[in-house]
């Protein structure tokens, strides 16, 4: 018995140096990642959080005293940080759905066997590298009421000159129709690589048993990817919620503050009005929002998994 | 939290002080040898090189320009501009300025700026005993105008001088006003006989039946240089922005009135010129689009001379201060200051730069060569290289007068471009009809009370 737990633990001991040879090895090749992460990423965002706690000063560019919630109070109280918000989440909640429809049927479409297809695909990915002030220049030309080409169009058809940028419903419509022409590309790349690792089989079963092509699609298809679709969702609004440089390209924000999104407020307060402080309060604001939001759609997006 | 702040910034306070009494040492022994370590002019073999922060609409232009023209006066300073698109240039100018060793010698700050940059401490005093000492005997002070060169002052202090002066002027398209059988406007036009003709100038040009040519165009959309335009109608009409206690002044009837104007003038302007800016305005006068502009008058080589930029000829084009109020004609003030970081270890060489472009002789040369405005009473006098800056001349002599007498600028206080932006978003509201002038003004009077407090 005695023996026995010595030779026990003998080959415990080599085990546990082994064990912590093994994490020492693994958190070696880990360090320069986390430690770059920590400075990269995890700095700036405490940076910000102290930020949004104190009296910045211009003097020195630094956070220099305490003021507790001051800044937030001021965020709060500011009627132009909630008109953001919901400017915000009007442009959302259009742009979102249409980017995840329109992706996912060009991707069904161009997916199917036709001549050509490998071209509309590389074409596909244009939208994607142009800078997004560029982009919001250039959708500025096009709808431009006295000299863009989609007003000669309309007007060619016996309508009469859109206000694009003076209306604010439109306003906004032109700020969604430009970013649904920059993000849907990303969504079709997405959903093809998606629908083009589909486990064949089943099509074919389907097919054996009569199914036609609604109900493959309905019935197969779309089932199988919805956990696609809820993570390319997800992935979506974590870069639609940054927008702003298209607004601040395209329409400065307005007509009034019809397509002032809030991250367009917080640049403005930042860079124009040298509010630093108050905008870190509305960043840190905006953040939690966010995290909020993303770990709702993460849960849901697991449910619907799950479901599958 | 808190307590892990008060203990953070316990420490710090006792390292901060300990930290400023070295750093006062060390700055007052630096400041005693700073004169006899500044790089003075260079030599041939040990040139001085300065860097300037620019607006990038001009850099370009000066680098390859203005230096190679400076060089040949100093030619042992070598000038390097970096070109900053101008809403990230104050940002970056700050950060530059409050470091510890700036990059820049020189920075060029935008009429409102110079307070907030001397507020941080960041610029030269440039009539301080050390500058006088490298300020040219025939520099003359006196001659500059009183509006561009007050632009460069805070409390009491000159930090800059008028390199690129600007002022909002009125743009008149001739042959508009002949179609529509309307007189030409002259300097006396007061806003009501303005907006009397102005739907007289709403026509259709080439006979199609169709209006394709409007009476305005000029800055409606949400940016922080559309207020100028309510704001010289309110000063023409006798309103200020802020009273003598530096408390907002504008909310009552002369801005409220003012406002209204503003919008009415979308009326007689482009469709969707509720989104039209600098770009837009600009872009619709040189094509021919629009009978009036109200614009800086510095894009006026480019819309009457330059064919490459624009569609009109040079005798189409008339330029004087906008219409007359209930106390005179209406003008804004957009001076472009040169100023020298007080960090500077390169001083004297960058007063050299901006002494030389401010100089009668160098103004004069950046006036005929670049078609920039001058702010001196020498050069508006003289007979101007050019015989279409002769007319530009008179109505910017106007324009400064009207400048001085009505106070016509932006609001000069270390937080001035928060307050602008506030009156930007109010004002875009208004012009958007998401509110009335009245309440527009009600909200941009409480917001900018509490900023500038």
């Amino acid at each position: 018995m005695s023996m026995t737990t010595a030779t026990g633990a003998r080959t415990a001991r080599p085990r546990a140096s082994a064990r912590l040879a093994d994490a020492v090895s693994r958190w070696a090749f880990m360090a320069p990642s986390a430690i770059i992460l920590a400075a990269m990423l995890a700095y700036p965002i405490f940076y910000t959080v102290q930020i949004s706690f104190a009296r910045f000063d211009l003097m020195t560019f630094s956070a220099v005293e305490w003021v507790g919630w001051d800044n937030y109070r001021h965020v709060l109280d500011d009627y132009r940080f909630w008109s953001s918000l919901r400017v915000t989440a009007i442009y959302l909640a259009f742009a979102l759905p249409l980017q995840i429809v329109l992706g996912f049927g060009i991707a069904f479409l161009i997916n199917a066997d036709w001549r050509g297809r490998g071209t509309v695909r590389a074409l596909f990915i244009i939208p994607m590298v142009v800078a997004p002030v560029v982009a919001g220049g250039i959708w500025r030309m096009i709808l431009d009421p006295l000299w863009g080409i989609v007003n000669w169009l309309i007007g060619l058809a016996g309508f009469g000159p859109l206000d694009w940028f003076g209306d604010p419903n439109l306003a906004m419509a032109a700020i969604v129709i430009i970013d649904t022409w920059r993000w849907t590309p990303f969504v079709v790349l997405i959903a093809t690589a998606a629908l083009l690792a589909l486990p064949r089989d089943i099509f074919e079963a389907a097919e054996i048993d009569g199914a036609n092509w609604w109900s493959m699609l309905w019935s197969i298809t779309l089932p199988l990817l919805v956990p696609i679709i809820a993570a390319t969702f997800v992935v979506r609004w974590l870069g639609a919620v940054k927008m702003f440089d298209i607004a601040l390209a395209a329409t400065y924000g307005g007509p009034g503050g019809a397509t002032n999104v809030i991250n367009l407020f917080i640049y403005e307060e930042a860079f124009r009005s040298l509010r630093f402080a108050e905008s870190a309060a509305m960043a840190v604001i905006v953040l939690i929002l966010t995290m909020i939001l993303t770990g709702i759609f993460l849960v849901g997006s697991r449910a619907l998994e799950q479901r599958n | 939290m808190v307590r892990f702040y008060r203990a953070a910034s316990s420490v710090s306070r006792r390292a901060l002080m300990a930290g400023a009494a070295s750093a006062f040492a060390v700055a007052a022994l630096a400041g005693t040898a700073a004169q006899a370590q500044d790089a003075g002019l260079g030599t041939p073999e040990a040139p001085v090189e300065v860097r300037m922060i620019a607006n990038e609409a001009f850099a370009n232009q000066w680098q390859t320009l203005m230096v190679p023209e400076f060089n040949k006066h100093y030619p042992n300073i070598k000038v390097v501009i970096d070109g900053v698109p101008y809403v990230e240039l104050l940002a970056k100018s700050m950060l530059d300025a409050t470091g510890p060793s700036p990059t820049y010698d020189i920075i060029i700050a935008d009429d409102p700026w110079v307070p907030q940059l001397a507020e941080v401490g960041a610029l030269m005093d440039l009539k301080s005993a050390e500058v006088a000492g490298w300020t040219a005997a025939d520099y003359d002070w006196a001659d500059f105008n009183a509006a561009p060169l007050a632009a460069g002052e805070w409390k009491g202090v000159q930090y800059g001088v008028p390199l690129r002066s600007n002022m909002l002027m009125m743009f008149v398209n001739k042959a508009h006003y002949e179609k529509a059988g309307v007189p030409l406007p002259t300097p006396a036009i007061t806003w009501q006989e303005y907006l009397e003709q102005a739907p007289k100038l709403v026509q259709d040009m080439d006979g199609d039946g169709k209006i394709d040519a409007w009476a305005i165009d000029t800055y409606f959309v949400r940016e922080p240089l559309t207020p100028t335009i309510w704001q010289t109608i309110m000063n023409s009409n006798g309103g200020r922005l802020l009273d003598d206690n530096g408390k907002p002044a504008f909310n009552n009837e002369i801005g409220i009135a003012a406002l209204e104007t503003h919008k009415k003038l979308l009326e007689f302007a482009p469709t969707g010129a509720v989104s039209h800016g600098f770009s837009e305005s600009l872009q619709a006068f040189r094509q021919g689009l629009v009978a009036t502009m109200f614009q800086w008058g510095s894009v006026f080589k480019g819309s009457a001379i330059d064919p490459k930029t624009t569609t009109l000829k040079p005798e189409q084009v008339g330029i004087q201060v906008l219409p007359v109020g209930s106390t005179g004609p209406g003008a804004h003030r957009g001076i472009w200051n040169g100023t020298v970081s007080s960090k500077s270890e390169k001083k004297q060489a960058a007063w050299t730069v901006i002494q030389w472009l401010s100089s009668k002789q160098g103004e004069a040369w950046h006036s005929a060569t670049l078609g920039v405005f001058p702010a001196r009473k020498s050069t508006l006098s003289s007979t101007p290289a050019e015989p279409w800056l002769v007319p530009v001349f008179d109505a910017l002599q106007q324009a400064y007068n009207a400048a001085e007498k009505g106070q016509m600028w932006r609001i000069r206080h270390p937080r001035s471009d928060a307050a602008q932006q506030i009156l930007a978003d109010e004002v875009a509201r208004a012009m958007a009809g998401q509110v009335s002038a009245a309440e527009a003004l009600q909200v941009a009077a409480e917001k900018i009370e509490k900023v500038l407090n």
